[in-house]
C-alpha cells in the first residue's frame, strides 16, 4: 500500500525507521532524475505517467515545467491533468491547451479564496455542472478544492449535477446537502413496494434534491404495495410504488402451463383492480414503475410467447399498468426499461442482495429508478417545457448563413447534412407533441428565408410560432418572446451550439432551461430525445393545436434586460485580444476572412492572399493587422483583421472584417482602438475610414461613428469618416484586454 | 511503535473512509473492529457496507463473502483474496 508520507519528506516508517528514511531519499533522487530527463521521458512517454505528483513538492513541478519548456515541448494533456489532479497549478503557457474543466481546476488550485476569484469561476462551474462527459476524477478534484475554499454554493451545485453518474461525490460535500435540502420545498411521499424499499428510499432523497425538492418519506410496511393502493395513505403528496416481478408474482412450477396462465391473468387482474381502486379513492398522484425486462428467461428464445415465459408474464402485467394509467391521469408510470437503459440487464439486479434481504434491484438500478421517480414527480407537477427556442447556425444547419450563403448550408439527406436534418425532424416531432418552436438566432432577419430556399430544410418558416432573428443579445430576445407569447421564462428550453450563448442565457435568464448540447452534431438528435424536459406527460389534442393558437395571438410587446447584467456577462468572459501584424503564416486566414465575412465587413473588398502579402513588406505604405481572441472558454483563433494604407502622414482603413462569432462582445472597439494607437506610434494622427453598404452589412453602418470618427462625406449610402487624434479618444473596451504579439 | 500496533493497524485506508460514509463512524478503527463496536453496523447497513466495498475496489463479493465479513480483519482477508 502507498505510504502516507511524501517523496521529499523523511518520515519514521513502521518498525525500521532507518531503512525507511534511506528508501524515501532514494525515491526523491529518482524523481529528481526523472525531472531532469523529463523531455526524453515525455517523448517516449515513459516513467512520468507512473509518478504520484501529489507527493512531489511544487518547486520540483516548476522545474519539470521549465525543463519541458526549455526543450520546446508543450505539456501534453495527460500530464497537465495528472499535475492538476495532484493539486498543482500550471503557468499561463502550460495552461493554454487545457479542457474547460481542467482550466477551472487550474484556477481553483491557484486560488487563495478571494471573492473576485470566486466570481470568476462561479459561471464556469455552472457550465461544468451541465457537462455530461466530464471526467469523474476531475469532478472529485474540483469538489475537494471547492470544499477547501469553502465555496459551498459551487460545490453543492457541482455535486448535485453529477450525482447520478458519481453517487459517491455526495460524501465529499459533508453536510452541505442536508443544509441545502432543508430549505427546499417539500414533497411528502409514501413509499411502498412489493419487496424491500429502504434502498430506494435512501436513493430517493438525493434524487429529489437534484430536482430541487425535499423528499419527506413515510415508509410502507414490507410488501404493502397492493394494500396501499387499495387503501391509499392520507396526508401525502404522492404514493410511490416500487414493483418487482419475483415478489409480485412468484411462479409455481408445479402448475401446468394452463394453470400458470390462469394464475397470471388472475394476479394481473388483482393489480389492475388495485390501481382502479386507487384512482377512485384518492386525488394524489401515484408514481409506479413497470417491471423491467427479466435478466434471464424462463423459456429461452420463446420467453415472450410461451406460457411459461417470464418475459411474457412481465408484458402482461405491464400492459395492465399502462391500461390503468390510460384511464386515470393521476397514475404516472415510470417505464423501468427506459429508466434503466444506461446499464445492462445483468447489472440491474444483484442476486445475493435478493437472497440476503429481498432487495430486487442493484445499487445502480435503485439509483436510476429513484432518479426516474424524481423526474416523473417534476414532470407531473411542473409540467414539461412549453417552448423550444432554437438557434440557427450550426444548430439547425451546418455552417453560418451570413458567411456561407443559403446554398452552402449543410442540411440534406446526405452526410454530414443529414445529422442537422435529423435534428430538424426532432424539432418537428416536438412541435407535433405540442411544444412551440421559436427561432432565436443572431442573424439578419432574412435568415428565415433559408427554410424556403434551401431544399434540405425540413422545418418551414411557419413552423415557428415566433421569431427573434437579429443581433440583439439572446437573453433580451427571449424575454421579449416570453412576453409576446405570454408565457413564463421557466417554460422555455433553449438549445444552442455556442457555449457563450448558453452561459449568457443561464446567467441573465436563470429560469430558462439551458441544457449542455453535445458538440458533435451526430449526437444531438438522440440527445434531444433524452431530454426529460421535453417528454410529454400526456399528449392531448389541445397540445397539438397550441402552436397554431400562439402564432395567431402573437403581438409585439417590450421587455428589457438591464444593461448592467450584459456588462457583467461580458466582464465574466475575461476576453483577451492579441494583435499582430499579418505574416506569411497567417495571410491565408486573413484572406479567407476577407472572402467569407459578410456582416461585419466595412468595405467588402475581397482581398486575396497576394493582396494582403503586399502589406507585409513595406510598413511605410501600409500595414495589415489581425487579432486573435482568447477568453475563458478557449482560443477562438484569428477573428478580426484590417488593412491600412498609409500615405503622406495619413492613413485610410481599407478593409476591416470580423467574424460574427464574436459580434456583440466589444472586440471590434478594442481592435480599432489598438489599431489607431499603433498608427499614432508611427506618427499618424489622421485616420480615415469608409463604409460601403451591401445587402448584408447594415450592422456596421454606424460603426465608425461609435468609435469617435466624424463623417466627412456621403454618397448613395456610402460614407467616409475621419478620426483625428487629440480631437477624439481612441475607442476601448473595459471587457477586452488588448496586447500585441510581435 | 511496537509489533502489536502494526498488527492491528488497518492496511487499506479506503476502509476508514467507507466506515465513515456508511456508519458515520470516525472513532478508532483497528483490524479487530466488529459490529459490537459500531452501533450502526446492523444487518441493513451491512448491505451498504458490501456495496461500498464492491464499488471502492471494483470487485464483486459473493454471498459467502458477505456472510464471512464480521470484522475489519475479515474485510482485509477478503480483499487480499481478490488480489488487492
Amino acid at each position: 500500500m502507498s505510504s502516507a508520507s511524501s517523496y521529499w519528506q523523511s518520515g519514521a516508517g513502521a518498525g525500521r525507521p532507518g531503512l525507511a528514511l534511506a528508501t524515501e531519499d532514494k525515491i526523491g533522487e529518482i524523481v529528481d532524475a526523472v525531472i531532469a530527463a523529463a523531455p526524453e521521458c515525455l517523448r517516449q512517454r515513459v516513467i512520468l505517467p507512473a509518478i504520484d505528483w501529489s507527493k512531489v513538492p511544487p518547486p520540483k513541478v516548476s522545474l519539470l515545467l521549465l525543463s519541458l519548456a526549455e526543450a520546446g515541448l508543450s505539456v501534453p494533456r495527460w500530464l497537465s491533468k495528472a499535475l492538476l489532479l495532484a493539486g498543482h497549478k500550471l503557468d499561463a503557457g502550460s495552461a493554454q491547451t487545457l479542457t474547460a474543466s481542467l482550466a477551472v481546476l487550474n484556477r481553483l488550485n491557484a486560488a487563495s479564496g478571494e471573492w473576485n476569484e470566486r466570481e470568476a469561476v462561479s459561471g464556469a462551474i455552472a457550465t461544468l455542472a451541465y457537462d455530461p462527459d466530464i471526467d469523474p476524477a476531475v469532478v472529485g478534484a474540483l469538489l475537494r478544492r471547492l470544499m477547501a475554499l469553502s465555496w459551498d454554493e459551487e460545490a453543492l451545485r457541482l455535486a448535485l449535477a453529477h450525482y447520478h453518474r458519481m453517487p459517491h461525490i455526495l460524501n465529499q460535500i459533508g453536510d452541505l446537502l442536508e443544509t441545502h435540502v432543508a430549505q427546499l420545498p417539500a414533497a411528502r411521499l409514501h413509499v411502498s413496494g412489493s419487496s424491500t424499499t429502504w434502498t430506494l428510499i435512501e436513493a430517493i432523497r438525493p434524487a429529489f434534491a437534484v430536482e430541487g425538492v425535499r423528499a419527506e418519506i413515510a415508509e410502507g410496511l414490507y410488501g404493502s404495495a397492493l394494500s396501499d393502493l387499495i387503501t391509499p395513505p392520507t396526508d401525502v403528496d404522492a404514493l410511490v410504488v416500487l414493483l418487482d416481478f419475483e415478489s409480485l408474482l412468484p411462479r409455481d412450477w408445479r402448475l401446468g402451463s394452463h394453470d400458470l396462465e390462469n394464475r397470471l391473468v388472475a394476479e394481473a387482474e388483482v393489480l389492475a383492480n388495485a390501481l382502479e381502486a386507487f384512482s377512485t379513492r384518492t386525488h394524489v398522484p401515484l408514481l409506479i414503475n413497470t417491471l423491467p425486462v427479466p435478466s434471464a428467461p424462463t423459456a429461452g428464445f420463446l420467453d415472450r410467447s410461451h406460457a411459461t415465459g417470464l418475459r411474457r408474464a412481465v408484458d402482461i402485467l405491464n400492459a395492465r399498468i399502462f391500461d390503468a394509467a390510460e384511464r386515470s391521469s393521476r397514475i404516472v408510470v415510470i417505464d423501468a426499461d427506459q429508466a434503466l437503459s444506461s446499464i445492462s440487464v445483468q447489472e440491474q439486479a444483484d442476486p445475493k442482495l435478493w437472497y440476503y434481504g429481498r432487495i430486487a434491484y442493484s445499487a445502480d438500478a435503485t439509483r436510476l429508478m429513484a432518479r426516474a421517480f424524481a423526474e416523473a414527480w417534476q414532470l407531473q407537477g411542473r409540467g414539461r417545457a412549453k417552448v423550444l427556442a432554437v438557434d440557427f447556425d450550426n444548430t439547425l444547419w451546418g455552417g453560418v448563413y451570413s458567411d456561407d450563403g443559403p446554398e452552402r448550408l449543410a442540411c440534406s439527406h446526405d452526410f454530414p447534412g443529414n445529422a442537422y436534418q435529423a435534428l430538424q425532424k426532432e424539432c418537428l416531432r416536438l412541435k407535433g407533441q405540442g411544444l412551440l418552436l421559436v427561432a432565436l438566432s443572431k442573424n439578419n432577419a432574412d435568415a428565415i428565408s433559408v427554410f424556403e430556399q434551401h431544399p434540405g430544410m425540413v422545418l418551414r418558416a411557419d413552423d415557428f410560432s415566433a421569431t427573434a432573428i437579429n443581433w440583439q443579445p439572446k437573453p433580451e430576445n427571449i424575454r421579449k418572446l416570453a412576453a409576446d407569447l405570454n408565457l413564463g421564462l421557466d417554460t422555455f428550453l433553449f438549445i444552442d451550439d455556442s457555449p457563450h450563448e448558453r452561459e449568457a442565457m443561464r446567467r441573465l435568464c436563470p429560469e430558462v432551461m439551458v441544457p449542455e448540447m453535445p458538440s458533435d452534431p451526430a449526437e444531438r438528435p438522440i440527445w434531444l430525445r433524452r431530454l426529460a424536459a421535453t417528454w410529454p406527460v400526456r399528449i392531448t389534442a389541445e397540445d397539438e393545436t397550441r402552436a397554431t393558437l400562439y402564432a395567431v395571438e402573437r403581438e409585439a410587446r417590450k421587455a428589457k434586460v438591464g444593461a448592467a447584467s450584459i456588462d457583467q456577462f461580458l466582464a465574466g468572459l475575461e476576453q483577451n485580444l492579441v494583435l499582430s501584424f499579418v505574416s506569411s503564416k497567417t495571410a491565408a486566414r486573413a484572406a479567407q476572412m476577407h472572402q467569407r465575412t459578410n456582416q461585419f465587413n466595412l468595405t467588402t473588398l475581397r482581398l486575396t492572399e497576394s493582396d494582403i502579402a503586399r502589406y507585409m513588406n513595406d510598413e511605410a505604405s501600409g500595414i495589415a493587422v489581425q487579432g486573435r481572441v482568447i477568453d475563458k472558454f478557449g482560443d477562438h483563433g484569428l477573428v478580426v483583421a484590417a488593412t491600412v494604407d498609409i500615405d503622406a502622414g495619413e492613413a485610410i482603413i481599407r478593409t476591416l472584417v470580423m467574424s460574427c462569432r464574436v459580434i456583440g462582445r466589444e472586440i471590434e472597439r478594442a481592435f480599432v482602438g489598438e489599431l489607431l494607437r499603433a498608427l499614432a506610434r508611427r506618427g499618424i494622427r489622421r485616420v480615415r475610414g469608409e463604409f460601403v453598404p451591401t445587402p448584408k452589412n447594415a450592422m456596421v453602418r454606424d460603426f465608425y461613428a461609435s468609435c469617435g470618427f466624424t463623417q466627412t462625406s456621403t454618397d448613395a449610402g456610402r460614407t467616409t469618416w475621419l478620426f483625428v487624434r487629440d480631437a477624439s479618444d481612441e475607442p476601448a473596451s473595459t471587457f477586452v484586454t488588448a496586447s500585441w504579439e510581435i | 511503535m511496537d509489533a502489536s500496533a502494526s498488527e492491528t493497524t488497518v492496511s487499506y485506508p479506503e476502509i476508514i473512509s467507507i466506515f465513515a460514509d456508511v456508519f458515520q463512524y470516525t472513532g478508532p478503527l483497528t483490524r479487530t473492529t466488529s459490529p459490537e463496536d459500531i452501533s450502526r453496523w446492523d444487518s441493513l447497513q451491512h448491505i451498504a457496507l458490501v456495496r461500498e466495498l464492491e464499488m471502492a475496489f471494483s470487485i464483486r463479493l459473493s454471498m459467502d463473502e458477505m456472510m464471512e465479513i464480521r470484522s475489519v480483519a475479515d474485510i482485509e482477508t477478503v480483499l487480499q483474496r481478490h488480489g488487492l
